[in-house]
């Protein structure tokens, strides 16, 4: 038996689990150097089209343990499970298959004994809707981290504007995915502070809703299920939806316009024709106290330009897990407000946890940040990858 | 999980049993010479069996297994081919032996990994694929010997989680080492293409190119044969991240 098998065979018996992290690959690419850093570095990278042939076929399971740490002290123990669904099958079409794998990686949680598990991107669809869909369990809570999710976006979007010496309270927001989870928290967060907001979502009444709501609070606020109708008009805008195509937005977006890419996967590319615009990929965060994975999927499972940064939803789990607090923090739909914002940026600065440094996928967005290999404040193209095969997978 | 691709066939998608013979002929000849060589293994299993019982158990296994090849070769019959086996060909061999030499240790456990765990994880998965695009009698066979190999695991699932309940470490190490011998070789036999040479089982040319004309592929029979063996090592309490490694490490 090779080493890094015989270890983590032995791992899995010996510890303990506080947290359990599940999550599935963005693309082809980021697939493939998960199964290149299964297979190890002595053995040939599996071939593109055998990776799309075989990744269907695996259940949901758990790939590393995570070790984290904290800068008061603490420690946690947790696993990253993948619910192996395949990048391209993420639409609407598969999604009874996609909660079925879903469904099943949560089970490897409670199996584990996970007293917490955040579930990431497709994933929180278990304990957002208005039914659950978690298997039986007993002593494990879950998650779906969109509460940091949150305080990552809005945080990153004062800092934008501080950056680029733009008032926010002068400023028009546009939320794209407004009823969203994520979307009507950041409604909530940033109404108050900005000049008006636009709500663009495809439910109608649950934009009447929403809109209402603020509109309780002195908020001006328009709504549009057709994106189109105003995203010209908006200044600051928030991308909480996964769209067919960035250009749906950015093809008429404002000049100057800040804008948040809070979707997952992030796809939202700033293009030649709309110089001017600010893409940042928003909701992540950086953990301070400390990071390991076992195997190492450093810069495989976490593929951003800086180190141990970690998506929001993922990261409010961990910082439960370090504060002993096993409770499911976020739950259900629309109920994210400020002060539970609030509570959750406290709970993770508690333990080091803080807004990642912005980037997109040109690289930083701040000037005068260095990317920690040396590669320059911007790059000319693409960020940086983990190790693996250079085939043409997208 | 259930199956990720629809392989549910309409009369449209599906060709006529007797058009395609040939297809047939070679997936049954591999199906009989897998069943074959069971019933060879059980046989020989119950050589080092020191209970009465479990040499019936062996027995009776072998001669079920033996029913499974007469029942492939009738449906061969139906549809005017011959269905031969031949255990002597270079995966199926390999097989065998590496199942002989856990024998010649004496190692009951080794031979229930080998068989239980990793050959029927082979057939149950590919057997139920075959049922459920096969027409008629052909394919209710296939299932219906699917359902009783499954039948075989459940049986020999206890015994070994017990086994394991005794010793993880150990027992882990010993799934781990026949994996090696064993996987690598089937994950040879269910290569999407055949690189090294005939299997010697087909009767003329390979017939994975010809799945598709029967609503197969060998990748899929690949995928799901995978996703059984990892599940069916899931049952035996392995640790799920360590069965990945294992399985994403065998040659494709």
């Amino acid at each position: 038996m090779g080493d890094s098998v015989a270890g983590v065979a032995t791992r899995a018996r010996t510890s303990e689990v506080d947290f359990a992290l599940i999550g599935h690959q963005e693309s082809w690419r980021a697939a493939a150097d998960v199964l290149a850093v299964l297979r190890g570095p002595e053995r040939t990278p599996l071939p593109d089209d055998e990776i799309k042939d075989i990744l269907p076929w695996i259940p949901p399971r758990a790939v590393c343990h995570v070790d984290i740490g904290s800068i008061v002290g603490a420690k946690a123990r947790g696993l990253y499970i993948d619910s192996f669904i395949p990048p391209d099958r993420l639409e609407a079409a598969y999604v009874h298959e996609n909660i079925a794998r879903v469904r099943g990686a949560a089970a490897c949680a409670i199996k584990a004994g996970a007293k917490i598990v955040s579930l990431g991107g497709f994933s929180s669809i278990l304990i957002e809707g208005n039914f659950d869909q978690l298997p039986e369990r007993h002593d494990t809570v879950f998650t779906t981290g969109n509460t940091l999710t949150v305080a990552f976006i809005v945080q990153g979007i004062k800092k934008i504007c501080a950056l680029e010496g733009r008032n926010l309270r002068r400023s028009t927001l546009l939320i794209v995915g407004a009823t969203g989870d994520v979307g009507s928290g950041c409604a909530r967060c940033l109404a108050p502070i900005v000049s008006s907001v636009l709500l663009s979502a495809r439910n109608v009444e649950r934009l009447r809703r929403l809109a209402a709501e603020l509109q309780a609070d002195g908020v001006r606020v328009e709504i549009a299920a057709d994106l189109q109708r105003f995203s010209a008009e908006a200044d600051v805008v928030i991308c909480a939806a996964s769209l067919a195509s960035s250009s749906l937005l950015l093809g008429r977006i404002a000049p100057h316009a800040l804008v948040c890419d809070a979707g997952y996967p992030k796809n939202l590319s700033p293009r030649a024709e709309m110089l001017g615009v600010t893409v940042f990929f928003g909701g992540l965060g950086q953990i301070t106290g400390g990071m390991k994975f076992a195997p190492d999927f450093r810069g495989v499972l976490n593929r951003h330009p800086f180190p141990d940064v970690v998506h929001g939803c993922l990261l409010e789990g961990m910082a439960l897990a370090l504060d002993g607090r096993f409770e499911p923090f976020s739950r259900g739909r629309g109920s994210i407000t400020q002060e539970r914002v609030e509570d959750m940026e406290t709970i993770a600065a508690r333990h080091g946890i803080y807004l990642a440094p912005l980037y997109n996928a040109d690289g930083p967005v701040e000037d005068g940040l260095l990317l920690p290999d040396g590669m320059g404040v911007r790059m000319s193209a693409g960020i940086p990858r983990g190790s693996g095969p250079a085939a043409p997978l997208s | 999980m259930e199956p990720l691709i629809d392989v549910n066939c309409s009369a449209m998608e599906c060709t006529s049993l007797l058009a395609s013979a040939p297809i047939w002929q070679d997936i049954l000849a591999q199906a009989m010479t897998g069943e074959v060589l069971a019933a060879m293994n059980y046989a020989s299993l119950s050589e080092i069996c020191d209970d009465p019982a479990e040499v019936a158990d062996a027995l009776e296994h072998a001669e079920g297994e033996l029913g499974h090849a007469a029942s492939f070769a009738a449906e061969g019959r139906k549809i005017g081919v011959d269905v031969a086996n031949n255990v002597d060909a270079k995966h199926w061999k390999r097989l065998r032996e590496a199942f002989l030499r856990c024998i010649a240790e004496r190692d009951f456990i080794g031979c229930l990994i080998v068989q239980e765990i990793m050959l029927e994880s082979f057939a149950v998965a590919s057997y139920s694929r075959v049922g459920k695009v096969a027409r008629g009698s052909l394919g209710e066979t296939f299932a219906r010997i699917a359902a009783e190999e499954e039948d075989h695991v459940d049986h020999a699932m206890s015994i070994l989680r017990t086994e394991r309940a005794l010793d993880p470490q150990r027992f882990d190490d010993k799934v781990y080492r026949l994996h090696l011998d064993v996987m690598t070789t089937l994950a040879q036999m269910l290569a999407k293409e055949c690189r090294d040479g005939h299997c010697e089982v087909c009767h003329a040319s390979c017939v994975k190119p010809a799945l598709f004309d029967v609503s197969l592929s060998a990748a899929e029979l690949r995928g799901a044969s995978l996703q059984q063996y990892l599940k069916t090592l899931d049952m035996l309490g392995i640790p799920g991240e360590v069965t990945l490694t294992w399985v994403t490490q065998l040659p494709v």
